[in-house]
């Protein structure tokens, strides 16, 4: 079963990686490298100044004039690292949604797997969203760690309450559920700091918007391919050669 | 409990593994989740920018 798991994982990751890094460098890769040329004038200090981040400069012991932090070049390795982080995220999910309908006890089929896709989705798609929409580089935000905190406790959160909602379904496990799903919202996410950004209104929204598209789709497709490549492991090496 | 010779062994070892397989699973992808959103490594940070952004994951 082990294998049989990390082998489906494997296969709906890599097939969710290869749609979506195509609709990455096609729909937000363009609105991101747009977006960076406001970033490298307003907020580039900023961003250097964050603690996590000198954490990691070493600035203290380096002359000032060292290069730069390592970054992929511009064009295609930047590219390629953006498919290879992408193939990265799809396996940790597809790991993650496998294990979560193995916890709950089904059985993975394309059903089963589309129906968890769309709890995950919910989950650190939809969810953390609300507090903290999808941006742009260059947008004004809250300390990154606070937002990560959030982010995380939102998306684990979300992930219990459909838990409650949709397998135990008990009249405690829903009202349960409803609080944890509303309760970080009215904690509330970090707010980012009133001030202007010169990052044109229209350009983040349509990031936002396909941001959320973009993860739905990699959702569905880790869900679908996770059912699907179950059920194709299932069938065992003999089964497969008398196929082909 | 044990009717027949074959099945009991395939069960047993199923029933024993599905815990393992999924908290496996889990430490793995909770793994490469936080190396491809998460980590504060810089390297990481931007190898995987576009990616952070596009996913909605918190970045700079």
């Amino acid at each position: 079963m082990i294998i049989r798991l990390l082998s489906a994982a494997l296969a709906a990751g890599f097939l969710a990686a290869v749609v979506v890094t195509g609709l990455e460098l096609t729909l937000t890769s363009p609105l991101i490298v747009a977006a960076e040329r406001y970033e490298t004038h307003e907020t580039h200090q900023a961003t250097r100044g964050l603690p996590i981040v000198l954490a990691h400069a070493g600035h203290d012991h380096a002359a000032p004039d060292t290069a730069p932090e390592w970054q992929p070049g511009e064009g295609l390795p930047r590219m390629a690292f953006t498919a290879l982080a992408t193939l990265v995220g799809a396996v940790g999910y597809a790991l993650l949604l496998g294990a979560a309908i193995l916890a709950c006890g089904r059985e993975p089929t394309r059903q089963v797997g589309l129906a968890f896709a769309i709890a995950g989705f919910a989950s650190v798609a939809l969810a953390p969203g609300l507090g903290l929409p999808p941006e742009l580089p260059g947008s004004e935000a809250a300390p990154l760690a606070t937002r990560q905190a959030w982010w995380v406790m939102t998306a684990a959160a979300t992930g219990m309450a459909l838990y409650l909602i949709t397998v135990r379904r008990s009249l405690i496990a829903i009202l349960g559920g409803l609080v944890l799903i509303i309760a970080p919202h009215v904690a509330g996410a970090p707010q980012a700091p009133e001030a202007a950004s010169e990052l044109p209104a229209a350009l983040a929204a349509q990031f936002a918007a396909r941001s959320l598209a973009i993860s739905f789709v990699f959702w569905v497709l880790i869900g679908l391919g996770f059912g699907w490549a179950w059920q194709v492991f299932a069938r065992g090496p003999a089964r497969g050669t008398a196929h082909a | 409990m044990t009717t027949s010779t074959l099945a009991p062994v395939a069960a047993g070892t199923r029933a024993a593994e599905r815990p393992v397989a999924v908290a496996l699973a889990a430490f793995l992808g909770l793994g490469l989740l936080f190396m491809a959103g998460f980590s504060p490594a810089i390297a990481l940070h931007n190898a995987a920018h576009d990616f952070r952004h596009t996913q909605n994951f918190p970045c700079h």
